[in-house]
Formats: structure tokens, sequence, C-alpha cells
């Protein structure tokens, strides 16, 4: 059995549709195929622009028969790529001949129990493992949540109805985004506003659809999830009427050892703190949300160019060292010189942008064209939302790679905004802005422009003024 | 900054009538000519309480008052006649927004200043007319809306309504409006009601950086953050009648759509790389400007050259921009009402710029000159019977598109001969704000966030209020305020107020 295309997008992910979407619109006549595991796929929808470069969106989920007919899909798994005779080969079997391919096969979930499969540790990542958490938490008391990035920091607040225990490395709580202060922010919110009562019930404005379940449980192989999954999922536990409690927080913490207790009912964990201590608990189950791996669970005939963090080595133009080879997403590592305000984190956000520069960039060479590589890697962004609170990251937030050599200019009132702009030789070169601030389009200006702001001292920040037009 | 006690500052400051103040020289450093502003009574106040903030010791720190600020840009070598401060004035990077200045072509040290432009070149307003009324609309107003959203593309180029790759992008910036016409974008006509036909024929893309292109190339055909905005809106009352009925306007409750974009990221990048040329520049030519922030180049320079070229690609990016919206709208609208844009008499009435700087002439002490004309935040106005103006609009005067800030009422003005002389054919642009206007009270509380912060061993700074404020100020510059100001001191006549039934933000 053999196929042919002329665009073939391997992974049903963010990026691997924002890839086929802009190939579609790119080359609305081509022969688009997208290769996708699970017969649900993600697409990027209710795009909103927080600032010019910076976009806000929800993610759909969706089945691959409700696509529309700009390309066309095929529920099945990438076993073999030779590049040479531009062919793929699938699990299934099937042989499929492309022109340009691209690889958008994401990763899967860092466990810390390695590649050990343990029953009562579950990693986060799509949604399958969604369900399978909703199910082990319908008769859960204690939850013990291990990680420290978006989807942790996501659960600790969002779970209700069970004891939390969320077990961090750092210092302090949601660090891959935040800094300490802003940490404490949300420390003295979490604790003074207790948003997880009150909460109110938020209208998800994105068209819904009927979740349509994988025909039979293929084991994680779905697409990561989006940036609401929580939103349309029952996270309630088994203590249901007792009274809420904030989670209790380990820092400097991992985890030693686990032993299961008889009967499924849970386990012992023994952590490890930093100064050599250790502590035991007991829990139903463990949540992993550590990061992920890049997946290349495929062979090829020629080598292809891996980064020392596993990923598939990737250009500006998304193109892998095998020729009319592309890749993006999760499973690529940027290997282009960055801009001064980029750098790469494993996000939706940067998922859609490369999908899309991917989708560009075969567009162009099956034209013969050339085009710029997209403007967004020129600074990074990334909008979120963190206990309750909107988040919008900008360049080098956190002084990523400025050494010791810059200074931060701090605005913050208690539970309402916390603002941080990192500026060296007075420029802004990034900016953490917390609560609705109306600051990501100015402060996105102010970074690219290099504008020195020294003149302005801390005013730039002064609660009395409105910088957001002075620049225009 | 020359700092005194307030009531010595306003001994350089005169209302010369009900709705215009004289700054005389003296009031800053080395002014060539007086400066001025329109104002009424309401506008008057915040106007000097903002200088009188400014005058506490240490107060405002980098940010100066629009009124100082009207000052130091009449220091500036060539400008002619005054420096002008119109209603809606606030601070702004080197000139005020509201600010406009004239330089002399003809004197060699005339300078340009991109910060005379704004970062957002040719950020500006059209307005499209349609045949159809608020009962038509009203029942539809949000599926239009939200079709009108669906059809302007965000993000990655979409189906060929925007320039893609870069051979297109130089084009566009080079045609500006001829290339959405010869693309079958728009219509022909619309070219006539737009300032310069839609393209600056200075443009040379090869003056534009990369990084410019680069940073533009993705926002073309979207509307963009803050600011902009298109808006569906009805007319509200209609104060000239036969000027309204020139632009298709014949009565209340007539549905226009309004647009509110610039060129964005693309004439950000234009205006900084200018700024680091002309500083150097300046250096070369022994420039000196009371304030950094207005540097600037002589006109006949090369920096001043390479500026005016790469701003005028800028200015056609913009019209190439809203030009594309105008194509989406009119789909949106014919798609609604199952008919074509032809049918539904979608004209764009006219299409203004807000920042740009332009070559005219105009009568300075009796004498026709020719005049780099500088209008940041505000609006040409030119009066009836100016060969610069459409055959349509030849006997109304120039329209004028006030927009007010999303969501508030919207005006259409005309220009009119005592503007043309006052001002250099110039008027308000929209709302403004003043310098502060805290949006609501902060307690800023640091304590425990510097306590956790400290740990990182990154000097710390942290913002805080300076003004003492005896009462919180409503510094807010209402549109309406503005557009009565440039009414009653004649610089502009008002002819049509729109109010919105639906907003569609970028």
């Amino acid at each position: 059995m053999s196929r042919k295309c002329e665009f073939l997008v391997v992974g049903g992910g963010i990026a691997g549709v924002s890839c086929a979407e802009s190939l579609a619109i790119y080359r609305p006549n081509a022969s688009i195929l997208l290769l996708t595991e699970s017969s649900i796929v993600k697409s990027v929808t209710n795009l909103v622009p927080v600032a010019r470069y910076l976009h806000k969106f929800d993610v759909r989920e969706q089945d691959v028969s409700e696509m529309g007919a700009s390309f066309q899909t095929l529920v099945d798994r990438l076993d073999h790529i030779n590049s040479r005779e531009h062919c793929i080969r699938t699990k299934a079997g099937l042989e499929i001949k492309y022109r340009y391919l691209c690889l958008c096969t994401g990763g899967t979930p860092k466990l810390f129990s390695g590649k050990v499969v343990n029953p009562l540790v579950i990693g986060i990542r799509d949604t399958d493992s969604v369900q399978l958490l909703q199910r082990k938490l319908a008769t859960a008391k204690d939850v013990l949540i291990l990680g420290n990035g978006g989807i942790a920091s996501e659960l600790a607040y969002e779970l209700k109805d069970v004891n939390v225990h969320w077990v961090v490395k750092d210092s302090h709580i949601s660090a891959t985004f935040v800094d300490p202060g802003a940490a404490e922010f949300f420390h003295i919110a979490m604790n003074e506003c207790n948003a997880k009562d009150s909460s109110p019930v938020v209208a998800i404005k994105r068209m819904r659809y009927s979740e349509v379940l994988p025909k039979e449980q293929t084991n994680n192989h779905g697409a990561a999830l989006g940036p609401d999954w929580h939103r349309s999922v029952d996270l309630s536990g088994a203590r249901e009427g007792e009274e809420n409690r904030l989670p209790k927080i380990y820092y400097k913490s991992r985890i030693s050892s686990v032993q299961d207790l008889a009967d499924d009912a849970g386990a012992i964990v023994k952590l490890e703190h930093e100064d050599g201590s250790f502590q035991q608990l007991t829990c139903d189950f463990i949540v992993s949300a550590t990061g992920v791996w890049p997946n290349t669970d495929y062979t090829c005939d020629s080598p292809l160019q891996f980064s020392d963090d596993g990923g598939i080595s990737v250009d500006e133009m998304m193109r892998t060292n095998l020729v009319d080879v592309f890749a993006a997403g999760d499973v690529c590592t940027a290997n282009w010189p960055a801009a001064m305000h980029w750098f790469q984190m494993r996000l939706w956000t940067q998922a859609r942008q490369m999908g899309s520069m991917a989708g560009r960039s075969m567009a162009a060479a099956s034209e013969g064209e050339s085009v710029y590589q997209d403007f967004c890697f020129e600074l990074f962004g990334h909008v979120t939302k963190l206990f309750g609170y909107p988040v919008v990251l900008l360049g080098r937030f956190n002084g990523q790679d400025l050494g010791r050599d810059y200074e931060i200019l701090v605005r913050c009132t208690r539970n309402k905004e916390y603002i941080k702009f990192v500026l060296q030789n007075g420029r802004l070169r990034g900016a953490m802005l917390i609560g609705n601030t109306d600051l990501a389009e100015t402060c996105e200006n102010l970074i690219l422009n290099g504008i020195d702001l020294e003149p302005y001292g801390d005013d730039i920040l002064n609660p009395d003024i409105d910088i957001e037009d002075y620049f225009d | 900054m020359v700092v005194r006690p307030y009531n010595d500052e306003l001994r350089y400051l005169e209302k010369v009538s009900d709705h215009c103040w004289r700054i005389k020289k003296g009031f800053q450093p080395n002014m060539n000519v007086e400066g001025c502003f329109y104002v009424n009574s309401r506008l008057e106040r915040l106007m000097l309480e903002e200088l009188k903030n400014s005058c506490r010791p240490g107060a405002v720190g980098g940010f100066l008052p629009g009124v100082k600020q009207i000052a130091n840009v009449a220091a500036l070598p060539g400008i002619v006649g005054r420096s002008i401060g119109l209603p809606d004035i606030h601070s702004g990077y080197g000139f005020a927004i509201g600010n406009m200045a004239a330089f002399d072509m003809n004197d060699p040290l005339s300078v340009v200043s991109p910060g005379g432009v704004g970062f957002d070149i040719n950020c500006g307003v059209r307005l499209l007319r349609t045949n159809l009324y608020e009962k038509d609309v009203q029942p539809v107003k949000e599926q239009l809306a939200q079709s009108l959203f669906d059809h302007i593309p965000v993000g990655v180029g979409s189906k060929g309504i925007i320039p893609m790759n870069a051979r297109d992008l130089e084009e566009a910036l080079e045609m500006g409006m001829d290339w959405s016409l010869r693309e079958g974008y728009v219509w022909a006509e619309d070219k006539e009601h737009c300032e310069e036909y839609g393209r600056m024929l200075n443009a040379d893309p090869a003056k534009v950086s990369m990084r410019a292109k680069k940073r533009g190339l993705p926002q073309l055909g979207t509307l963009g953050a803050g600011n902009h905005y298109a808006e569906i809106q009805v007319v509200d009352e209609i104060y000239d009648k036969w000027s309204a009925s020139k632009m298709g306007i014949e009565e209340k409750g007539q549905v226009v759509v309004m647009i509110h974009s610039g060129s964005r990221g693309f004439g950000h990048q234009v205006a900084t790389d200018a700024l680091v040329q002309m500083e150097k520049a300046m250096k070369r030519d022994k420039i000196e400007t009371n304030d950094r922030q207005l540097a600037c180049a002589r006109i006949n320079s090369v920096e001043g050259q390479d500026y005016l070229k790469a701003m005028a690609a800028a200015a056609n990016f913009a019209w190439v921009n809203r030009s594309s919206m105008t194509f989406l709208t009119r789909q949106a609208f014919a798609k609604m009402f199952n008919t074509t844009p032809d049918d539904l008499d979608m004209h764009v009435i006219y299409d203004v710029s807000h920042n740009i700087a332009k070559v005219e002439n105009h009568m300075v002490d009796g004498k026709e000159r020719k005049l780099l004309v500088h209008r940041k935040g505000s609006t040409r106005a030119f009066p009836p019977h100016h060969p610069l103006i459409p055959v349509d609009y030849q006997l109304t005067g120039q329209p004028v598109l006030v927009g007010g800030t999303m969501g508030t009422c919207s005006y259409v003005l005309t220009g009119t001969e005592q503007g043309m002389q006052e001002t250099f054919g110039s008027t308000c642009h929209g709302a403004g704000r003043a310098l502060s206007r805290a949006k609501s009270r902060r307690n800023l509380d640091y304590k425990d966030v510097l306590d956790k912060l400290d740990q990182l061993g990154i000097a710390i700074r942290v913002a805080s209020p300076k003004l003492v404020m005896e009462e919180a100020p409503e510094s807010y510059k209402d549109v309406t305020d503005v557009v009565d100001t440039c009414h009653a001191a004649g610089i502009s006549k008002k002819c049509i107020k729109m109010r919105p039934i639906a907003v569609i933000k970028g």
C-alpha cells in the first residue's frame, strides 16, 4: 500500500496542525497530509493579540473528521523515514511518498522514575493522561505533585476536594516562569484571597466540541494538551464536603523512593530535602509534571542531527540536516544564532510559532521563494494564567543569561499586580507582568526598540503615570 | 529643563483668547519662535495642573509636561511660525502627542525629527460609509463584528490579501495603495479620498532596515492591540447638513465603519533606526537641542533624507494595512447582507494620517514658503478650495476624522481657512490623556516580595508614586472637549458625530 503527497506533516499537536494550516493558506492547491497518532488533533482558535507579537489563544480539540477540507488527515504512526527516497513507512505498514516532510512528534513526559512504568505515577501530557488522572482522583484523598512548571502550578491550584502535596526542587513555586518575588506574590494571594473557593465560573468563549474519546487506549501517544485543558475536566478528589486546604509545599525537595502499599492503597513516598534530611508521606498517587523529552521513537535511513537536549536540531527556517525534512515544536531544538531577546522553551506558544514558520518555510521552498524568519523569534513572549492571574512573560524576564549584570525595577500591589522590569544599561531586556497591567505592548516595543530608559528612572513604573501611549 | 517655581513659570504663559494660550520665548532656553496651545476651561486646568506638578522639586523625572515639550520644539533649528499644541496634547517621546511644527525647507539648517512624527508612523483613521441604517445592523451587529474579526487575519499571512513574501513587501512599501489597487483589493476611487492618494512618492524601501521589514511583515493586514480598533458606528448628530451630504451622510442613524490602524512595529523600527543615525549626525553637525529625545538631522543631510524616504515607506505600509482591512470589511458586510459592497455604497469617506511629516506650501509672514510640516497626534485639516483636497470636498473643506477612545463617540470635522492661517492647516486627532492619570488607587506593598527577591543578588529598585495628589485628578482629555475646543477656536468645524454600536479589537 502506498500514498503520495507534496507536504507530509507528522504529529497532531499544536505544532503539526499549525504547520498544516499555514501550508493550506500558502499553498491552497497542494496535497497536504497530516499523520496523527490520535484521532483527536489540536488546533489553535480564539487567537487574541495581547501585544503586537504576542498572542493568547485557546486550543481546540477536534476530531480529525471535523477538520475542514483544507488538508487531509490519516490516523497512524510514523515508523521509519527514508529520506533519500523521500518516503516514510507507518506502523501499519503504509508507504507515503512526500516532497517535503515536517516532523512535529512532540515530547513525552519526563518521569522521575525514568522509563520504568509505575501505575502510581502519572505524567500529565495528553487527553488520555488527563482521563487517567480524573479516574484516580475520584477516589483519592492525598495527591503528590512533582514539578515546578506550568502544569504543576495549574494542578496545585485547580485540584479540589483533595490534599495536595506539592514537591518542588526550587526554593520557590512556579520557578519555570517566575522569580521568588512573584512566587511570594502568588503565595500571599493564595492565602488571602482564597481564590480557589471564590473563583468565578469562567465562560469559555471558544466553541466547544464534545470530547471524542479515542477508540482504543493507545499508550500516551496522543498529542499534547492545550493551555486550557483543565477547564473542561472535573478535577475533584474524594474529600468532598471537607474544608478545602491550600496545597502543602515542600521546597528544595526531591523524591528519593516510592514504596507501593498493598491493595492499591497508594504509596509511601520518601522525600529528600536539600539539607540532607528525609521525610515520609503517604499519598494515593503521584503526578509527575517535570517537563518533556523530545519524542523521536522512529528510525531514519540517515542519521538525524540531534542537539544535546535530545531534540532534532533545526536552523532558522526549521530545516533539519536532512534534505527536505523539517521539524517543529517540542521535538526540535533551535540551533540558529538566537536573537538577543529570544530563547527556546517547550511551550504551546513556541510550538505554534515553530509550526507556522515550518509551514511558511516549506511553502517557500516548494515555490523557490525566499522568506524572512518570522519576527516572533526575535522576542520571547508567553502568556499564561497562574493561580488565577494573567501572566505575560517577555524577553529575558528572569534575567536569563544576563548573569548578575542587570537590575530589576518592581511595582507590586498586594493581590492585584506584580510588574517586574529587567533593565541592563538603562535598556529594558525583559518584563514579567502579572495581573491586568495593560503594559504588554508597550514593553514589547520598549524591548525591541532598545530605548534608553535611564532618563525616566524609577518613574517608568510610577503608578501615577500611564506610559502606554507615550511611545506612540 | 529650567526649573522655576510655578508662579514664575506662569509669567511666560499668556491667555490670548478664550481658547488659545501663548508660550513666550524664555519659557525654555533657545526658543526660536513662540509656542501656543488650544484649550477650553477644563483642558486649561489639566494643562496648568500638569505644569504645576512638574514644578515640585524632583517631581516627575524624565516625563516633561506637554507645555514644556511644546517650548522645547520651538527651540529646534529652522522652525517657523509657532510650535503648536492642539487640545488633545499629552506627553510623548520628544514631541508631545498633539504637537505640530513646521520647518523652512529653504533654510539649510532646518531639521527633521523622528520624535515629531512618532513611532507608529502614519497611524491614522479611515471612515467607510454604508447606505444601511441602525435598524438594519442592530439585530446582526454581533454576528457582523464577529465576522469582521474572523476576516481580519491574525498572525500569519492570509490568503493573499496582504503581501506575504519579501518581494511583495518591497513592492507594497514602494507603491502604497497602488499596490492594493493592482492586486484588486481596493476601488480606484478609494485613492481619491486618501491624503497623498495613499502613496508617498518618495518612499524608498532600500532605506528601510531588514529588521524593520521582518518586524512589519507578519503584521500587515492586522489591527493591532492597544489603540487600534475597528468600530461599527451610527451617525448620532449632524451639525453641517450640507457638508455631510457631500460625504454621503444623509441622516441620523446611518451606519459607518471606522478603521484605526498604523504601521505598527514597522514604523517603530524605522523610527528607532533613524534615532540612532541622527544622534551621530547631531554630533557631526553640532546640532543642540533642549531634550535628547528631540534627536534630529538637517533635512538635506543624508540621515534626514534617508529618514524621510523610510518614513514614506512606513506611511505606504500603513495605507496598505488600512486598505486590506477595508477589503475585509466590505466583504463581511456584503456577505452578511447578501449583496455587493457596491450596492451597499461602501465608499471611503476619507482617510487621515496622524503621525507624519509632509512637504507643504504655507503662507508665513505674508510670503508663500515651502515647509516640512511635522504632525504628531495631529490631523491635516485643509480649507475649501485647497488644491490638495479631492474634487468632492473642494467646497466643504477636507474631512477630518477624529476617533475617541475605543467605545466613546467619534467626530467628522472639516478644515477651515482660519486653521490654515493659524495652525498650518492642522487640528486635533482624538482623545488624549494628561501625564498623570492613575487608573486606580494602588496600594503599593513590597515588603514580602522584596525579602524574597533579595536572594537573587541583583540590584532592585521599586516604583513609587511621587506626586502627592490633593485629589485624584480626572485628567482624561475627553474627545468632546477636544473637538468643541477646535470648533470654538475656529481651526476646524464640526460636521458629524458618531457613536459606536460594535467594537472590533485587534
